[in-house]
């Protein structure tokens, strides 16, 4: 009897250490994401827990705080995700010391939108894949606000000076435009947006690719005649926390604000949203979320498959769920929120760029952040701005 | 003899311990600091072209204004920041000592020793903010305009000194106070008798008798402010255009974002060897030895 007792315990003990190692099998996946962004990104997750059956868990690490903690996690071999959403530039620079897993071959590049790979590919392989993306389309303003001061949205530069001097004479308004501050890529975004229109896509290119200084009068043009002087008028507010800058947009304090197409997904009435360009805009930033997958994941075959799933199905549930346009040509178009649908359709006629800090990365990052911070404030000190950008983007 | 190698035993796991986490990251860092990033040997040439970066020290300031560059703001902080921390460390405790219901006020005070830094940094962001916070109110109150303090280069550094304060006073407040109590009560009382006024009690017996505490409250709020970091890093990243950046958060620039590590170590270096000159006085003295 005792033996059989000792048995029936073994197997019960057997099959409970069995499904335990089942049970521990998980992925793990940062992102930056939180709140109402972390909780429309959840039912990707769970929608792979659903095919697969293996669980994920999700932990959130903004961008900047992972490039301190990766290196070294990375130096002693070890990872704290499988799936990790990260700057392209960190990516690559990660993979040339052996830390990224090889992606080649895990994606159709024809089912992605064109040059949606190119920033995770280097020495002929890819380590990395596009998620969505998001435009930063330029100024939104609540179209309940233009109809109450009768204001139209400007064609030309002249009416777009003139839209901001008249908003400018609205009492109780701060500012025409409220300036969005988090660690500075608000700013950034806005900045970028007058060299897409005023110095074209081509500038923005050359930028990135440092073929064109920051000193250089064409780019000091682009400064000089159009942004400063608009910062010198009290047009733009001073830099104010973006989240609450959202929040004093929508209850009047400021008229218009620079964001990119995820403010659809804060705002209590999308349907009142609206938003124009620069006039004269040639082109528009396409800012496109990267993942990779760690060389030192447990699970490298199960990793690359939610990285596959995240890149093509997840982008699908993703787009529905708003303030999110898809990289993946397979997400169709009826799965867009109405206004997204919008959104999208003001990217056509115009070129798609990459972001520019973004690509750049670096130390170079934080000064264009750091520098745009001090040109808002002190807009006359626009010269001593564009060395330093030019001097730490020639290290 | 023998017990006393075997009582040197119980030394081992903590001297291994010292070994591998304190004295080899030390003298590695020190190493790394005389090498290029390219891995060449440049002994000081690496120091010379780390301090003399505008990040570091940036004479322009002195004729245009903010920033000056870390080097000079660790140095701002130090000149602002140290004296203020001691003197109101030492007025309070002066004075909570001798009112009714002192120990629950200087409770009270202490709770902002205890909030870690990167919560006081966010709280001194939304404490300058134009739109929110209390001091820009204040300001405007008076006709100085409300503006974000911290947004400003001409005010973000004295912002975060200034502000800071709550954090660090009650550390110099909590060690006057153990100070004040081994002041034997006898000593004013003849004072007293001879006709001190407590004003005058206060500069011929209090302070001269705080001495020893006061050596340990200027060294303790120097390294404080000299590795100063986390305020900085949450409140302002060193903004806008430089104007609060400081040496640790240069350090973290070099070795996190430009991922050279051999100019984050020559900072790091030189911290510690300033830290360095201003402790072993501190710990001469503790020893019994004039400095």
């Amino acid at each position: 009897m005792r033996r059989k007792v000792t048995v029936l315990l073994l197997i019960v003990l057997a099959v409970f250490s069995l499904t335990g190692l089942a049970a521990e099998k998980k992925l793990t996946v940062i992102s930056g994401w939180s709140g109402p962004e972390m909780d429309a990104f959840m039912p990707v997750l769970r929608e792979f827990e659903k095919e697969t059956g293996i669980r994920v868990d999700y932990q959130i690490y903004r961008a900047e705080d992972l490039a301190v903690l990766l290196p070294a996690q990375f130096d002693s071999k070890t990872a704290p995700a499988d799936v990790i959403f990260m700057w392209a530039w960190f990516v690559n620079r990660q993979a040339q010391s052996g830390h990224v897993l090889d992606m080649t071959g895990t994606l159709n590049e024809s089912d992605f939108v064109v040059g949606a790979l190119d920033a995770v590919k280097s020495g002929g392989k890819l380590w990395g894949a596009p998620y969505t993306g998001k435009i930063k389309p330029g100024f939104w303003y609540r179209k309940s606000f233009f109809k109450k001061h009768n204001l139209a949205v400007p064609n030309t530069w002249d009416e777009f000076v003139d839209l901001l001097a008249r908003i400018k004479k609205i009492p109780g308004v701060r500012a025409p435009i409220a300036s969005g501050n988090g660690v500075g890529w608000p700013l950034s975004d806005v900045t970028e947006h007058f060299i897409a229109t005023f110095g074209g896509p081509a500038m923005t290119r050359d930028l990135i690719a440092g073929k064109i200084a920051w000193t250089d009068p064409k780019v000091r043009a682009v400064f000089e005649n159009r942004l400063v002087p608009l910062l010198k008028a009290g047009y733009f507010s001073e830099p104010i926390e973006w989240t609450m800058a959202a929040d004093l947009w929508w209850a009047g304090d400021y008229a218009l604000y620079f964001m990119g197409s995820w403010i659809t997904g804060m705002v209590k009435d999308p349907a009142d949203l609206g938003v124009f360009t620069l006039p004269g805009a040639r082109g528009l930033v396409f800012a496109t979320d990267y993942a990779f997958v760690p060389a030192y994941t447990k699970y490298p075959a199960d990793a690359r498959r939610l990285l596959a799933h995240l890149a093509t199905r997840g982008q699908t549930l993703q787009v529905a769920a708003g303030g999110h346009i898809a990289t993946y040509t397979g997400a169709p178009l009826d799965a867009y929120p109405p206004v997204d649908r919008e959104v999208a359709s003001l990217l056509g006629g115009l070129e798609a760029l990459p972001d520019l800090d973004d690509t750049i990365g670096g130390e170079w990052q934080p000064a264009f952040w750091d520098q745009l911070k001090l040109l808002w404030v002190s807009p006359a000190r626009v010269g001593e701005v564009l060395e330093t950008l030019q001097r730490k983007a020639g290290k | 003899m023998h017990a006393l190698r075997g009582r040197a035993l119980f030394f081992v796991p903590a001297l291994a311990l010292l070994a591998v986490f304190v004295v080899y990251p030390v003298v590695n860092t020190v190493w790394l600091s005389f090498f290029t990033s390219e891995g060449e040997f440049a002994l000081l040439e690496n120091y010379a072209e780390v301090l003399s970066q505008p990040e570091m020290f940036d004479p322009r300031g002195f004729a245009r204004g903010f920033p000056y560059g870390a080097l000079v703001h660790n140095v701002m902080w130090i000149v602002i920041h140290l004296p203020l921390t001691a003197s109101l460390g030492l007025v309070l405790a002066v004075i909570l000592r001798e009112i009714r219901g002192g120990a629950v006020v200087k409770s009270i005070i202490f709770l902002g020793m205890v909030t870690p830094m990167v919560v006081g940094g966010v709280i001194l962001r939304f404490l300058f903010d134009g739109n929110v916070g209390i001091l820009p109110s204040l300001l405007s109150l008076v006709g100085l305009g409300r503006r974000t303090l911290t947004a400003y280069p001409d005010t973000a550094l004295f912002s975060l000194i200034i502000g800071s304060l709550w954090l660090w006073t009650p550390f110099s407040m909590i060690l006057y106070s153990a100070g004040l109590e081994t002041i034997p009560d006898y000593v004013y009382e003849a004072a007293v008798i001879d006709g001190a006024s407590a004003t005058r009690a206060f500069f011929a017996i209090t302070v001269p008798m705080l001495r020893p505490v006061t050596g340990v409250v200027i060294t303790m709020t120097f390294l404080w402010v000299l590795k100063i970091f986390d305020i900085v890093y949450v409140a302002t990243m060193g903004g806008p255009g430089g104007a609060s950046n400081v040496l640790a958060l240069q350090m973290y620039m070099y070795a996190f974002r430009e991922f050279d590590a051999n100019s984050a170590a020559v900072v790091a270096t030189f911290l510690m060897l300033v830290a360095l000159v201003v402790s072993i006085p501190t710990f001469r003295s503790v020893r019994g030895e004039q400095p």
